[in-house]
C-alpha cells in the first residue's frame, strides 16, 4: 500500500490527507495533521476519493481527445495532434476575423491547481492577446 | 479572509451571516464549535435555522433578500448605541460622514418590517458583536454574494468591521469563506478579467511591461482593457462578441442559472472547447473535448480560503491519453506561436508566480513540502507567512486607510407574485459537491440521495398544497419546470424553498433567474420566484423521474463511448457507431 499526500479537492478549507493506493486503485484516505484540519476530515474528505477509480456510477471518465469535425456531427476520437491542431486553426481564424476579444477562456477553481491556472492566463493574455479569462468562483 | 481558519477558534465572537458551514465547510464548522467551547459568542443571521443556529447565542431569522437593509441597520445600531470605535474610525478610515448619511436612515424600528428582526434583538446582536473581546469575525458565504446587492453588502460588512474596530488585530475582521477548494487560487493566479497574477491590474502600463518582459512578448500584445466575465458568456455569444470559448473544468450547464437558455447560447459558438475529466452535460455541447488528468493524478499547489498555499501530489499515473491541464495548454500555445516548454509544476510556480508576485516569493516548493503551508503575503524565504491581514489598522491603500462605503437597500430582481408566490433559494448539502461529477461517482456518497433530489419545504407551505414528505412535486418558474421530491423541513422558513443544484433531472438551475450585478457579475441564485404543486399520479411521476435520469445517463455514456471506437471504423461508416442518440 502506498500513501500519497494531497489536499482535499472539494471545499476551500484545505484539509490535508493521504490517498491510500493499492495496485493502482485508491482504496481509502487517512487524514493528516494539516494546519487547517488538524487530523480531521468531513464526509466528502473521507469518501470523496472513489471517482478516481472511474466507477462509472454516474458518468464515465474521459480518456481520449474527441472532436466534432463539423458543428453537430457525432464526436470522433482523434489524436492529440489532430485535436490541438484543430483548436489552434479555429482559434487563429477567429482571432484573424473578429480579433482576440472574440475568444474567452476559464481557469478552474477546482482540481487543476494554481500552476494550470497560471498557464491558462498566460496563454489567454500572451498568446490570444485578450483579458477574457475568468473562473467559476461565483458558483 | 483577513484572518486564518485556525484563528477562528480564538475570536471572541463569530457572526455567521449567509453562511452555513455545516454543509459547505464541515471542518470549519467543527472549529466554530470549538470556538464556542473556548467561550466565543456565536451570532447567526440566516432565514433558515441552520445547524450552527442551534449553538448560537443569538439567532437572527432575517427575511430572504434583505441583507443590505439588515447590515445597514446593524451598523446603525452599533453607532446609535455608542458601540463604535471612534479612535479606529479617526485613525484608520476615510468617509465616515458620507457613510453615516445613508446608514443613519436605517433605524431598527424603521426596518423591522423589511428585515423581520425585532429592534431589541438587532441591538443585542450589535452589542454582542461590537463589544466582543479580544476580537470578532464576520463570516459570510454565498448567502451574501449570490444576491442582487452582493458588492454593496460586502462593503457594508467591511465598514461594520472597521467602525467597530473589529479588524486590524489577530483573529478578527472579515471572512468570506471560499466555496471551492481553489477559488482563492484562481484569483491569486490572475484568472480574472482585470488582473495579472498577484492582483496586479492589467490596466497598469507598468504591470503590462513587467509581464510582457517575463513572457517575451511585445507590450502591445498585452491588452490594457478589462476582459469579459464568464457569467455573461451567454449574452456575449448572442451579441456576436464571443465566438470561441475554452472551458477548463467547469460544468456551467449544471451550475449556472437558467441552463436551458445557456445551452442554446453555447451551441451558437463557432467553437466550444471543454477540457475536463468527466463527460458532463456541458461536454455534450462541446465541439472539442480534451481529456485532462484529475486531482490525484497530477501535482501542484492550491490556495485555501485563508490565503494558504499548500502542495498536493499525484497518487496515480494518468489514465488513457489524459494529459495535465498545464501541459495541454502550453502545447496549444506553442502551436499557436507563443511557445512554452515547462517540464513540471515547480518550474511554473517559480517562474510564473514567485518571480512575478513579490508577496508569494517566499512560498517555495521546498517550504511547502509535506504538511508545510504558507499564507500570503510571504515575501521572502525566511518570512513566516501572514495569518492576519491589516494588523495595526494598516489597509492596502496609498494612505493606509480603509474606505467606508454605504448604499441604500433595493429589493431583489424578481419578487414573488400571485403566479409564483414562493422564493427559490439554491444551497449546498454535505455529501455532494457542485455539479456532482466527482461525488456522484463515489460509491458511498452516491448512496446518500438519488435523482431527482429534494426541495426543502416549510410544513405550512406544504400543507397548503397537500404535499407530504417524499411526494414528487413540480417546481416551476418563468424559466422552466422540473420534478423533485419534497422534504418537509420545519427549519426552513415559510415562503421559501431550498434546493441544491447538483441534480440532472431535478435541476433547480433550469428555474433560477439569470440576473447578475454590474460589478461582480455574480448571479442572483438565492432569489428566484417560483411555485410548487404536488403531482397527482405519484406512480407515473416515479417512473418519469427514473426514466429521465436513465435516458440522460445513457446519453452521456453513449457520447463518451466514442472515445473507445476506432478512428478507422468511424471514418468507414462516416458516423460514430458508438455515439448513441446525439
Amino acid at each position: 500500500m502506498q500513501k500519497h499526500m494531497a489536499v482535499c479537492p472539494y471545499c476551500g478549507t484545505g484539509c490535508k490527507l493521504n490517498l491510500l493506493v493499492d495496485n493502482g486503485v485508491v482504496v481509502g484516505v487517512e487524514p493528516l495533521d494539516g494546519h487547517t484540519n488538524e487530523g480531521n476530515l468531513c464526509l466528502k474528505g473521507l469518501c470523496g476519493y472513489d471517482f478516481l477509480n472511474d466507477t462509472k456510477i454516474l458518468t464515465p471518465r474521459l480518456y481520449h481527445p474527441m472532436l466534432r469535425p463539423v458543428k453537430g456531427a457525432p464526436l470522433q476520437r482523434v489524436s492529440w495532434d489532430n485535436a490541438l491542431n484543430f483548436v489552434a486553426e479555429k482559434l487563429l481564424a477567429i482571432i484573424d476575423k473578429h480579433g482576440p476579444d472574440a475568444v474567452m477562456t476559464t481557469g478552474s477553481s477546482r482540481g487543476p491547481g494554481n500552476e494550470a491556472n497560471l498557464i491558462m492566463q498566460r496563454f489567454t493574455r500572451a498568446c490570444i492577446g485578450t483579458n477574457n479569462i475568468d473562473n467559476c468562483a461565483r458558483t | 479572509m483577513s484572518c486564518s481558519i485556525p484563528g477562528l477558534e480564538d475570536a471572541g465572537c463569530l457572526f455567521l451571516f449567509g453562511y452555513n458551514p455545516n454543509t459547505s465547510h464541515p471542518v470549519v464548522a467543527r472549529r466554530i464549535v470549538k470556538a464556542k467551547e473556548k467561550g466565543a459568542r456565536i451570532i447567526v443571521g440566516d432565514p433558515r435555522f441552520i445547524e450552527t443556529a442551534r449553538i448560537a447565542n443569538i439567532y437572527l431569522p432575517l427575511n430572504n433578500g434583505t441583507n443590505l437593509a439588515f447590515l445597514n441597520t446593524f451598523a446603525n445600531a452599533i453607532v446609535t448605541e455608542g458601540l463604535h470605535d471612534q479612535q479606529f474610525i479617526d485613525n484608520h478610515t476615510v468617509g465616515f460622514d458620507d457613510w453615516w448619511k445613508i446608514v443613519e436612515q436605517y433605524t431598527p424600528e424603521r426596518t423591522e418590517a423589511v428585515t423581520g428582526i425585532a429592534p431589541q434583538l438587532m441591538r443585542e446582536a450589535a452589542r454582542m458583536y461590537a463589544t466582543a473581546k479580544p476580537s470578532a469575525v464576520l463570516c459570510w458565504g454565498m448567502g451574501v454574494t449570490q444576491q442582487k446587492q452582493n458588492v454593496e453588502s460586502v462593503h457594508a460588512i467591511a465598514a461594520i468591521a472597521c467602525i467597530s474596530g473589529q479588524i486590524g488585530k489577530p483573529n478578527s475582521g472579515v471572512a468570506p469563506v471560499r466555496g471551492q477548494n481553489n477559488v482563492q487560487g484562481s484569483c491569486d493566479t490572475g484568472c480574472l478579467p482585470h488582473i495579472f497574477p498577484g492582483y496586479q491590474p492589467i490596466t497598469s502600463l507598468e504591470a503590462r511591461e513587467k509581464f510582457a518582459k517575463a513572457w517575451s512578448v511585445p507590450v502591445e500584445k498585452l491588452s490594457g482593457h478589462v476582459g469579459y466575465k464568464v457569467s455573461n458568456i451567454g449574452s456575449l455569444i448572442e451579441e456576436g462578441k464571443v465566438h470561441a470559448f475554452y472551458n477548463m473544468g467547469e460544468d456551467p450547464l449544471q451550475t449556472e442559472p437558467d441552463t436551458n437558455k445557456l445551452e442554446r447560447q453555447l451551441r451558437q459558438l463557432d467553437i466550444f472547447i471543454c477540457q475536463d475529466i468527466f463527460m458532463t452535460q456541458t461536454c455534450l455541447a462541446a465541439d472539442v473535448i480534451l481529456p485532462a488528468t484529475s486531482w490525484g493524478e497530477h501535482e501542484g499547489t492550491f490556495s485555501a480560503s485563508d490565503r494558504r498555499f499548500q502542495r498536493f501530489s499525484a497518487a496515480l499515473p494518468p489514465k488513457g491519453e489524459c494529459r495535465h491541464d498545464w501541459d495541454i495548454i502550453q502545447d496549444l500555445s506553442t502551436r499557436m506561436g507563443h511557445p512554452m516548454s515547462y517540464q513540471n509544476t515547480e518550474e511554473i510556480w517559480d517562474n510564473e508566480m514567485r518571480a512575478l508576485w513579490e508577496r508569494a516569493y517566499g512560498a517555495s516548493y521546498e517550504r511547502l513540502e509535506g504538511l508545510g503551508s504558507l499564507q500570503w503575503p510571504v515575501p521572502s524565504l525566511d518570512h513566516p507567512g501572514t495569518p492576519d491581514l491589516h494588523l495595526g489598522g494598516n489597509f492596502n491603500k496609498p494612505d493606509g486607510r480603509a474606505r467606508l462605503y454605504a448604499s441604500d437597500f433595493e429589493q431583489p430582481t424578481e419578487m414573488p407574485c400571485e403566479q409564483y408566490p414562493l422564493i427559490l433559494c439554491t444551497v449546498r448539502e454535505v455529501g455532494h459537491y457542485s455539479c456532482r461529477s466527482m461525488t456522484g461517482n463515489c460509491r458511498a456518497l452516491s448512496k446518500l440521495a438519488e435523482e431527482p433530489g429534494y426541495a426543502h419545504v416549510n410544513p405550512v407551505d406544504a400543507g397548503r398544497r397537500g404535499i407530504k414528505q417524499d411526494d414528487l412535486i413540480w417546481v416551476f418558474s418563468r424559466r422552466g419546470k422540473i420534478i423533485t421530491r419534497a422534504e418537509i423541513d420545519s427549519r426552513v422558513n415559510e415562503g421559501t424553498i431550498y434546493m441544491t443544484y447538483q441534480w440532472w433531472i431535478g435541476k433547480c438551475n433550469e428555474l433560477t433567474i439569470h440576473a447578475v450585478d454590474d460589478k461582480a457579475a455574480t448571479p442572483e441564485d438565492k432569489y428566484s420566484a417560483c411555485q410548487i404543486e404536488v403531482i397527482d399520479d405519484q406512480v407515473w411521476a416515479e417512473r418519469y423521474a427514473m426514466e429521465s435520469y436513465m435516458k440522460m445517463k445513457e446519453l452521456l455514456a453513449g457520447e463518451a463511448a466514442a472515445q473507445f471506437g476506432s478512428t478507422a471504423a468511424q471514418k468507414d461508416s462516416g458516423l460514430n457507431s458508438f455515439g448513441g442518440s446525439a
